[in-house]
């Protein structure tokens, strides 16, 4: 029992963050261009991670020292969390709760204060403005995120991630609901501030919430977005591609594929699509993309029904 | 069912972080750590639902409770003119009041507990938390309150939309300008036309 329940779900959890992580780096470096691309794709990485690690913490002048310690470690912890919950195959689950689904809503809502704190604990301007940026456009990914992830949850009669998957066997989400995954990638960018949506973090305010972290505890900051990317990936192939669905080959191994492609298409949409202004973002999300979302629910309610 | 050793000690140790992280709630100085505070309490609290198998119940108070803390965080740092919610100010008001009223619903609280008996009802085996907590609160209506909770926030964006066009300083569609400092005035706060010049007009 001690097996199954605390030390498998904590290990399949720690090694998708540190090997998803790395990956991120990589394949982040594979798709940019221009002078993104210096150096070893697969050394550079490792390389900057191991000069992070060589550099002094620095702190601010009289900074809120219970958030900015923890700040980094939490989002990575939830990052980990969201990581247990992805289900391998029918029977290889981490943490196989009845209302995983929710727990993952729960943790893209915890995610919105750990990095409000990450930008209000250092007790600077620049990162106060990242924080309060992040909680204002946070709050708009998140109803969308609701909405989407009701409607996946609509067909299965269940919160429960393995059901949903099961209830993709004749019909992937991504083609039942074609609303969903568009809508829950814009999610996933904004969750982890990437590439488009990076706001709270981005250059106009000079890295944002990070802007007074160095050495190890930015270390684990960057390591805890990569990680955090990585479980939205997988979620996403849960809820939308099948999961472990698929033929010939066993089903962690279609998850670890269709996971892949999820991240693949992040980082890409990362680096092609252009920047918006924060007030213009906040615009977009209530007027276009949450009535959006009201659309799919109601789609998938009704296909729900058509096809029960 | 007996709950096994680890269940009671995650119990103590979660009932303990949240009272005193309750407690931490009234003794700090500041809006938003009071706010963190007790959103900490309440996880623990959530947590200690889930070892009750509430499985929804303490699952849906991490996800309330993160944005209902944040959103309370930021709208008293908005309202109480702190700039950024980093002025000191104190946590604790009408004290005797708040005593008397607290002592009062600990005790009752606490009777309840230890006085009432408690139904000695097992589990069923198949049970699903999600489906009957569904049935207990809401039976046949379930249709017709999701279908009010969508229109209810359907609504509140439509209001938000409408109302927020007229601005503090006029329509928002004629771009809106502050009134002058005088009556008839120049619109105050604006950037200053002639720039490039360094003479600077000081009222």
């Amino acid at each position: 029992m001690i097996l199954d329940q605390l030390i498998l779900p904590w290990l399949l959890a720690w090694l998708m963050v540190g090997l998803g992580a790395y990956l991120v780096a990589v394949l982040d470096r594979l798709l940019a261009t221009g002078s993104a691309r210096d150096g070893s794709v697969w050394l550079a990485p490792l390389a900057s991670a191991a000069w992070l690690m060589t550099q002094q913490a620095t702190t601010t002048e009289a900074p809120d020292a219970p958030a900015w310690r923890l700040a980094p470690a939490l989002y990575l912890a939830l990052a980990a969390t969201g990581l247990a919950l992805v289900p391998w195959s029918p029977t290889l689950v981490g943490v196989d709760l009845a209302t995983s689904l929710v727990l993952w809503g729960s943790l893209e809502a915890l995610a919105t204060v750990v990095i409000f704190l990450h930008g209000w604990s250092a007790n600077a301007h620049l990162a106060l403005i990242g924080a309060y940026r992040y909680v204002a456009l946070g709050l708009s990914y998140l109803l969308i995120s609701m909405f989407v992830l009701i409607g996946v949850a609509l067909p299965a009669e269940s919160l429960r991630l393995t059901e949903v998957v099961a209830a993709q066997t004749s019909l992937w989400h991504v083609v039942s609901q074609p609303l969903g995954l568009p809508l829950f990638l814009m999610v996933g960018l904004g969750l982890t501030f990437w590439g488009p949506l990076d706001l709270a973090d981005s250059t106009d305010l000079s890295g944002g919430t990070a802007v007074e972290r160095s050495g190890p505890p930015r270390l684990v900051w960057a390591l805890a977005r990569a990680a955090m990317l990585v479980a939205f990936s997988a979620i996403a192939a849960t809820a939308f591609l099948g999961g472990w669905l698929g033929p010939w080959l066993p089903g962690p191994a279609w998850l670890l594929i269709k996971s892949l492609a999820v991240l693949v298409a992040l980082l890409w949409l990362g680096r092609r699509l252009p920047r918006f202004a924060p007030e213009r973002c906040v615009t977009l999300m209530w007027v276009v993309l949450l009535p959006l979302s009201f659309i799919d629910l109601i789609w998938a309610g009704a296909v729900a029904l058509w096809m029960a | 069912m007996t709950p096994s050793l680890g269940t009671h000690i995650a119990f103590g140790v979660l009932a303990a972080f949240a009272v005193l992280t309750g407690w931490r709630v009234f003794c700090t100085d500041s809006m938003v750590r009071a706010s963190f505070f007790l959103l900490l309490s309440f996880i623990a609290v959530g947590a200690i639902m889930i070892l009750l198998t509430a499985e929804y119940l303490g699952v849906a108070m991490f996800c309330m409770m993160a944005v209902e803390m944040m959103v309370m965080a930021l709208f008293m740092v908005m309202f109480m003119m702190n700039p950024a919610g980093l002025n000191p100010m104190k946590m604790v008001h009408q004290e005797r009041v708040a005593i008397v009223v607290g002592v009062i619903a600990f005790v009752v609280l606490s009777a309840v507990a230890v006085l009432s008996e408690f139904p000695d009802a097992p589990l069923p085996a198949e049970h699903v938390p999600t489906i009957s907590l569904g049935r207990e609160l809401l039976g046949d209506s379930m249709l017709v309150f999701e279908t009010a909770g969508v229109v209810l926030l359907t609504t509140m964006v439509g209001v938000v939309v409408l109302s927020s066009r007229r601005g503090r300083y006029g329509c928002a569609d004629d771009g809106s300008m502050p009134p002058g400092l005088e009556p008839g005035g120049e619109p105050a706060g604006q950037p200053s036309e002639e720039e490039g010049e360094h003479t600077h007009h000081h009222h």
